[in-house]
């Protein structure tokens, strides 16, 4: 894991925190997720029991919109949308439709999408976002910290913004206020919440 | 005669004359796979036929290896079947058994996770009774398999080998009353075992479960079985035709002093128990036979002489 500027399990078993560690490494791994990752700290006490995972994320590519990956031909009555990264297609024709309405949007064939709508419509069509990478990045790490965390701990709350993400879990009930404990985890990071 | 646990492995091409010369030397077929051009043979043989078994199967591709946990049935107990316990460690380690010659049934617990919310119910109990072993397999600390094995390993009558993340000493330590076996460092993880010390700490499970298995066969040496396991699915399967219909790749699963027998209780516990063995002697006399709490199987207990006084 030298990809990630600082990782670090803190747990009061030695043993238990030395698994946990190659469990979190090999999570982050196996999701991809170790180049967005910059800091990340999980403190486990099996005792309590409580499961924190605090870290930051690297700057992330900022919002897709259909500029970025088509070319559009736009003309008085007509628009044609070349587009060249295929990701994006099943997004942009999902926003089209809701837009413009599925009967006005052909696509004779796979990468090419007409529209006969006016100028005053089209005008604002190449920076229209299709997608956020932030939105997708919060589920997989989410996802991937839930695959971490001990599988009895089902009480959580969690937080990802601003490049920043917590996980905190438990099998009990979590305390009304849980900024203290962050605090202090994302300070062993030199970080602050 | 000493019959001894073995595996097979050699070309599919006249493997029919190894199933031949075992059947014909008093040994016994318990399972038989085939992958790709291999077939793979789990048998019970007379140790004295090892050699001859050896030197017919070598022009064949084949080789003859002690396989010490053919004829069990192991239940693999997983704290869930969710992605935190599988397919890494439990199903590495339910297929790493498997391949040492026992059958494995994974029991996933519906409520196993979590230290104070842990629980087992009745049909678990009862499934995990079925078996010739129960290996838990916990997690990686200590303080939570302390507190939550007591509830697990409540009502379990079969001997438990526990795996766990703490070393076998730690693990000796926290559980009281003492279970059968323990193998540590064996917790959760989340990677393939494929590095050579993770390989090992496999074989140490396998050594482990050997282990404990035979103190049971030397129990059961002391007051023998009224007929053995092995015999009892030859009778079987050929006064039971039906079973040949049955698609499970052990229609018959061969335990320690019983039998599992994949077709419905119901329909067919009494033909089974009406099965001659010889001398008019029938299974029935022999064998209890009840309903499996795993689908609708048939389970048969087989009596030990003292109870019988009858040996077939």
């Amino acid at each position: 894991m030298g990809a990630l500027d600082y990782f670090e399990v803190e747990c009061p078993e030695p043993l238990g925190g030395e698994y946990y560690q190659r469990i979190v490494s090999t999570v982050l791994l196996d999701h991809d997720l170790v180049r967005v990752v910059a800091k990340i700290h999980v403190f486990i006490d099996p005792s309590v029991p409580i499961f924190v995972a605090t870290g930051t994320t690297r700057k992330l590519p900022g919002l897709v919109t259909v500029r970025d990956f088509s070319d559009l031909n736009i003309e008085d009555h007509k628009v044609t949308i070349s587009i060249a990264n295929e990701a994006y297609l099943a997004p942009l024709l999902k926003i089209l439709w809701d837009k413009f309405g599925q009967a006005r949007v052909d696509q004779p064939d796979r990468l090419t999408i007409i529209m006969p709508i006016e100028r005053n419509e089209s005008e604002n069509l190449p920076d229209m976002v299709v997608s956020d990478p932030g939105e997708a990045l919060y589920k997989d790490l989410i996802y991937a910290l839930q695959t971490i965390a001990p599988e009895g701990f089902k009480v959580r709350r969690q937080y990802y913004g601003n490049g920043k993400f917590y996980y905190v879990a438990s099998e009990n009930t979590l305390d009304e206020d849980i900024t203290p404990l962050l605090s202090e985890k994302f300070r062993l990071m030199g970080e602050s919440l | 005669m000493i019959l001894v646990p073995v595996t097979y492995k050699g070309g599919i091409y006249r493997h029919d004359e190894i199933v031949d010369l075992i059947e014909d030397v008093g040994g016994y077929i318990i399972q038989k796979h085939f992958v790709a051009q291999e077939v793979v043979l789990q048998a019970l043989v007379p140790r004295d036929d090892i050699e001859l078994i050896r030197a017919i199967g070598k022009p064949l591709m084949g080789d003859i290896l002690p396989a010490s946990l053919v004829g069990t049935e192991i239940a693999v107990v997983t704290m869930s079947l969710e992605i935190h316990h599988l397919p890494h460690a439990s199903c590495d380690v339910a297929e790493y058994i498997r391949r040492n010659g026992a059958k494995t049934n994974m029991v996933g617990l519906a409520r196993g996770f979590g230290k104070r919310i842990a629980q087992l119910n009745d049909e678990e109990r009862d499934v995990i009774n079925e078996h010739d072993l129960a290996l838990f397999m916990l997690g990686n600390f200590e303080t939570c398999i302390e507190k939550k094995l007591p509830v697990l390993r409540r009502g379990i009558e079969v001997p438990i080998v526990v795996c766990g993340g703490p070393s076998k000493e730690a693990l000796q330590k926290i559980i009281d009353p003492p279970v059968s076996g323990y193998v540590g460092n064996v917790g959760r993880f989340m990677h393939r075992t494929k590095e050579s010390d993770e390989i090992e700490k496999l074989e140490e499970i396998v050594a482990e479960i050997t282990r404990v298995l035979d103190i049971r066969r030397e129990e059961i040496a002391k007051d023998p079985l009224s007929v053995s396991p092995a015999r009892l699915m030859d009778i079987i399967t050929e006064q039971v035709p039906d079973i040949e219909g049955v698609t499970s790749p052990t229609p018959i699963t061969v335990q320690i002093a019983g039998l599992r027998i994949k077709l419905p209780y119901d329909v067919y516990a009494g033909l089974v128990r009406e099965c001659k063995i010889e001398n008019g002697i029938t299974i029935g006399a022999v064998a209890d036979i009840r309903p499996s709490r795993m689908r609708d199987y048939i389970l048969i207990t087989i009596k030990p002489f003292s109870d019988t006084n009858i040996v077939v």
